[in-house]
């Protein structure tokens, strides 16, 4: 039972995370909350099912071609909408993004309808069994992509040049720049990992659930937005382990019987997170510039 | 500081005053003008209140349907009281300000003499006092929650309510399938569901059996492994789930992910080909009962005739419950109009509210004393190869008052 | 006097200018706490809810007078809105952001719970006593408050503050104590608002409280121009009349609606009426009267 628990947990925790990363990144860099990540993550969750109704993909080509198409979706979008505005004041930015979130939202319903849609079969599910513990195979995939791509993203952050220039950028934008790095195309790449990131978490959500509507960009987009903000925001492990805890956090919260209070429960965790430590489990303290 | 001072007091004087003005104005009047309108010309104006975009646009899409085949068959033979009927259209997006303004909007600027809607209880509550003010009959096509028809003589429901239903499948599920240990789902930010439930908890007391769990889930949850991790400790012998479709279907499949060989059982919020596009497999066997089943081999014959009517109209789609009570709402609008012969609203709701045993194409309906309909039977449907197929007609009594 | 109204203007039109009365005084009151004050909320819809749930139910179940209820609902708003300031204004930026943003989820979910306020079924059978006098007097109340305040030595401190924090401080101003302040007066007139807009509709339901309506009230400010008062009027008038005069195009209404948020921001990055300043149109005139009085 406790450990049938951990494991829905975890792999709730591990889509969430997956989501947080794209945010996490974005802000480190810009400091912008993207409220339009959601979004991204819902479109390549719509992606991911017409791969499978038209083109008849398996799992692995389905999960790249809503990664890609996302990437050109999270840049393009990003170019467009977000470039013009990057010295304008701050809010105006988040209003934009909001903008484009209740565009991408009602452009999918107009296309497909309020209703949420089936997720095509891709994988089949295989209860596995392990002594008493049951787990289904769709939860172990779900956990093994999730882990290999933040693996993948560890790899590209630590040991390539364009992730040195994230770091480089993330630590000191306007210094990275008299450097030589090109900040543009530092930006476009992380919007791109970071949307692709996203795209993968909504077709795993997609096949988990088997199910993908125009809205499920909200309330997973929030709940993933606690989750960096919970490891702290700007940290890319801060946001895969906030993911998970606020994963666990809400599982267990529901199996101790306060499922009316499940939305309530993560958003009070983040008050007092941010209360107590204002920039996270694992974020930097805030340097005040004077 | 002077300033802030300044208009922290100008801001309490200027509160006295309107206090004292506004004690002059009584609290519950308002523009309550005569209503005159709709019958004036030489057609009557019946308004459609619902979404038709939005995440509720599935429900007022169809009333929508069913009232405008209504209008078209009395046209047909030459309206009512020598006047034709027209559907007023007018979309609030399932948005609620915008449903206020609607409703206003349809009152005052078009001159309905009756509005048919919402399909929910909740923007129901909402036009109801709007419309018991300015005197216009409010004949909901689907709204089944508690206090409805309290909020004023105006106000009137044509659906199976539930208070109706439930007891007599509580009594199907009790004592022809043996369910005696229950686990009831609830969604907890749903209105409908949670109105439901209070109703299964007294119907299930009576019958004796036992709730051995409760599970709370909200809609647009997607994640339901610990609710049912729960319900599998509990060990009860069926599901009670009094939520929508959406979370209905996704429900089941983890239930059956979890290798549970449970069966669920829900209300008409369950009624959607969405339920098995979701669900698959696992919803095989779930049942849901309604009013209104579109069996064209068991129906009554004027029943028959709707489901003809609409497949020819709709690609050989079957109607729903919604298209049904849409199109016996302005049915019996119309005959209380014509009984009471007159098309103003304060005459013909007496009317309305006389209506005894009427054969509409979603069942045959009674008003009580205090307006609430009371429909029989409650047909209780089950899921069999992606198709609803009737398992049980079920008799229905009046809810003792 | 409803009557001699209904006669005027009709009921339909009464009911939307009054719903942008109703979001007039709320967004002065988040135009104060962001724009004047610079602190982002992006949880005023929590107290717009308080005022109205608490003014609702103090009429309906206590038969209080409106008014009485309204003022009360609004400090209820005011006094949960200096609760919560108290811990969270000492974040910054974003985080004062993301934390209200939590608390307004909070609320909601508290409001969906509780069985006074009729949890998800909602809360019916409101009296109707907002009409469009009593919302007029209001809006024009809250004008000259806020107009007031903005140009008195309190309103100076506020803008201080937006500037520069630090800086303030170092002049002197005690600026957790003002921004307490500043978040206490704008929470009690989205209360006061909340109050009318629970006796227009007569019917509540938590989750017309979300996030989205916050950030509604947030695109209202800013897209007439932040921290100006006439811009936030003209802003909450453009948007709230927006859906209804959009009704022809239908499901695209709010496709429309985002496109013209982006295309604002980038074409008119400071508002509607942004940069257009009526204080100094209003200072020339008065030089010009000191001028001629000296």
């Amino acid at each position: 039972m406790l450990l049938q628990q951990i494991i829905n947990g975890l792999t709730l925790g591990a889509t969430y995370a997956l989501i947080a990363l794209g945010y996490t990144m974005v802000y480190g860099i810009i400091q912008l909350i993207n409220f339009a990540h959601g979004d991204i993550y819902m479109i390549g969750a719509f992606i991911g099912v017409a791969a499978v109704a038209l083109f008849h993909q398996n799992f692995f080509l389905t999960l790249t071609t809503a990664m890609l198409a996302c990437v050109v979706l999270g840049v393009t979008i990003e170019r467009v909408a977000y470039r013009p505005l990057r010295r304008a004041p701050r809010l105006n930015l988040l209003i934009t993004t909001i903008g484009v979130s209740i565009f991408l939202e009602t452009f999918m319903t107009v296309l497909k309808g309020p209703q949420p849609t089936g997720f095509p079969p891709v994988l089949k599910n295989v209860t596995l069994r392990v002594g008493t513990l049951e787990f289904s195979s769709i939860q172990m995939v779900i956990l093994l992509v999730s882990v290999a791509l933040m693996v993948g993203l560890q790899f590209i952050v630590k040991y390539t040049k364009i992730g040195k220039a994230m770091r480089a950028a993330s630590e000191d934008y306007d210094t990275a720049s008299l450097m030589g790095i090109n900040i543009n195309r530092v930006i476009s790449f992380t919007f791109a990992i970071g949307s692709a990131l996203a795209a993968a978490g909504g077709v795993l959500v997609g096949i988990y659930f088997n199910s993908v509507s125009p809205y499920m960009g909200v309330t997973a987009g929030l709940k993933a937005f606690v989750a960096a903000v919970l490891g702290g925001i700007g940290n890319i492990p801060g946001a895969m382990l906030g993911g998970l805890l606020l994963g666990l956090a809400e599982v267990f919260g529901v199996a101790a019987g306060f499922s009316t209070y499940k939305d309530a429960i993560a958003f009070t965790l983040l008050i007092i997170i941010l209360l107590v430590r204002p920039t996270g489990l694992l974020g930097r303290p805030i340097q005040r510039k004077v | 500081m002077k300033k802030y001072k300044v208009a922290l007091v100008l801001l309490s004087v200027l509160l006295m005053i309107a206090l004292v003005a506004g004690c002059g104005g009584k609290t519950g009047t308002s523009g309550g003008g005569e209503n005159k309108g709709g019958a004036s010309g030489d057609t009557i104006k019946i308004g459609f209140m619902g979404a038709l975009t939005g995440n509720e646009a599935s429900y007022g899409i169809e009333t929508l349907k069913g009232m405008k085949m209504a209008a078209e068959d009395l046209n047909k033979e030459g309206g009512v009281l020598g006047k034709k009927i027209e559907i007023v259209e007018s979309d609030h997006g399932s948005k609620q300000t915008e449903a206020a303004a609607v409703v206003q909007k349809m009152i005052s600027k078009d001159r309905v003499v009756a509005i048919v809607g919402d399909p929910t209880t909740g923007k129901t509550k909402l036009a109801a006092p709007i419309c018991q003010q300015n005197k216009v009959v409010l004949l909901s096509a689907g709204a089944v929650g508690p206090g409805v028809v309290e909020l004023g003589d105006y106000i009137f429901r044509d659906t199976l309510l539930d208070a109706v239903a439930a007891p007599a499948v509580t009594d199907y599920l009790v004592n022809k399938l043996g369910w005696k240990k229950v686990a009831i789902v609830t969604s907890t930010n749903n209105d409908y569901s949670v109105g439901l439930t209070k109703i299964f908890e007294g119907a299930l007391a009576k019958h004796n059996a036992q709730i051995v769990d409760r599970e709370s889930i909200q809609d647009g949850d997607q994640d339901f492994s610990a609710q049912v991790t729960r319900i599998k400790q509990a060990k009860p012998d069926g599901i009670i789930f009094t939520g929508y479709y959406t979370e209905g279907g996704l429900f089941m499949k983890e239930v059956r992910k979890q290798g549970l060989d449970l069966k669920m059982a829900g209300g008409d919020g369950l009624l959607s080909p969405v339920l098995w596009k979701l669900g698959g497999d696992a919803v095989e066997g779930s049942m849901v009962y309604t009013g209104f089943a579109a069996d064209p081999a068991n129906a009554a014959p004027q029943t028959k005739e709707f489901i003809k009517k609409y497949q020819a109209a709709n690609d050989n789609k079957l109607p729903d419950m919604f298209s049904a009570q849409g199109y016996d709402a302005v049915m019996l609008l119309a005959k209380a109009m014509k009984e009471a012969n007159s098309t103003d609203p304060s005459k013909f709701k007496d009317a309305l509210a006389k209506t005894r045993d009427y054969p509409g194409v979603s069942g045959t309906l009674t008003f009580l004393p205090n307006r609430e309909p009371v429909k029989s039977p409650v047909y209780l449907l089950e899921v069999k190869n992606q198709q609803f197929s009737i398992k049980a007609a079920l008799p229905t009594e009046a809810p003792k008052a | 006097m409803s009557q001699w109204l209904a006669s005027v203007i009709d009921p339909y039109y009464q009911q939307v200018l009054m719903l942008v009365g109703i979001y007039i005084i709320a967004a002065l009151g988040l135009n104060l706490i962001t724009g004047l004050c610079g602190q982002l909320t992006f949880g005023h819809a929590a107290f717009l809810s308080i005022g109205a749930y608490t003014a609702a139910i103090l009429t309906r179940n206590f038969h209080m007078p409106f008014l009485a209820s309204l003022i009360l609902g609004g400090l209820m708003a005011a006094l949960f809105g200096i609760l919560l300031g108290i811990p969270v204004l000492k974040l910054t930026g974003d985080y004062l952001g993301i934390a209200t943003l939590g608390f307004g989820e909070i609320v909601r979910v508290a409001f969906t719970n509780m069985k006074i306020t009729g949890g998800a079924i909602g809360l019916a059978a409101i009296p109707r006593a907002s009409n469009l006098v009593n919302v007029t007097i209001f809006v024009i109340l809250a004008v000259a408050a806020a107009v007031l305040l903005e140009n008195s030595r309190f309103g100076r401190a506020l803008k201080a503050i937006r500037e520069d924090e630090i800086a303030a401080g170092a002049m002197g101003i005690n600026a957790m104590w003002y921004k307490i302040q500043a978040f206490g007066i704008g929470c009690f007139l989205a209360g006061i608002s909340g109050g009318f807009y629970a006796h227009m509709l007569q019917y509540l339901n938590p989750n017309d409280f979300g996030f989205l309506k916050s950030f509604e009230i947030l695109n209202f400010v800013v897209l007439g121009g932040l921290g100006s008062i006439p811009g936030t009027i003209v802003g909450t008038t453009v948007l709230t009349l927006a859906p209804e005069f959009l009704r022809f195009v239908q499901e695209y209404r709010m496709m429309i609606y985002g496109l013209l948020l982006v295309l604002m921001m980038i074409f008119r990055p400071n508002g509607l009426l942004g940069g257009v300043n009526f204080r100094r149109l209003l200072r020339r005139r008065k030089q010009k009267a000191t001028a001629l009085s000296s």
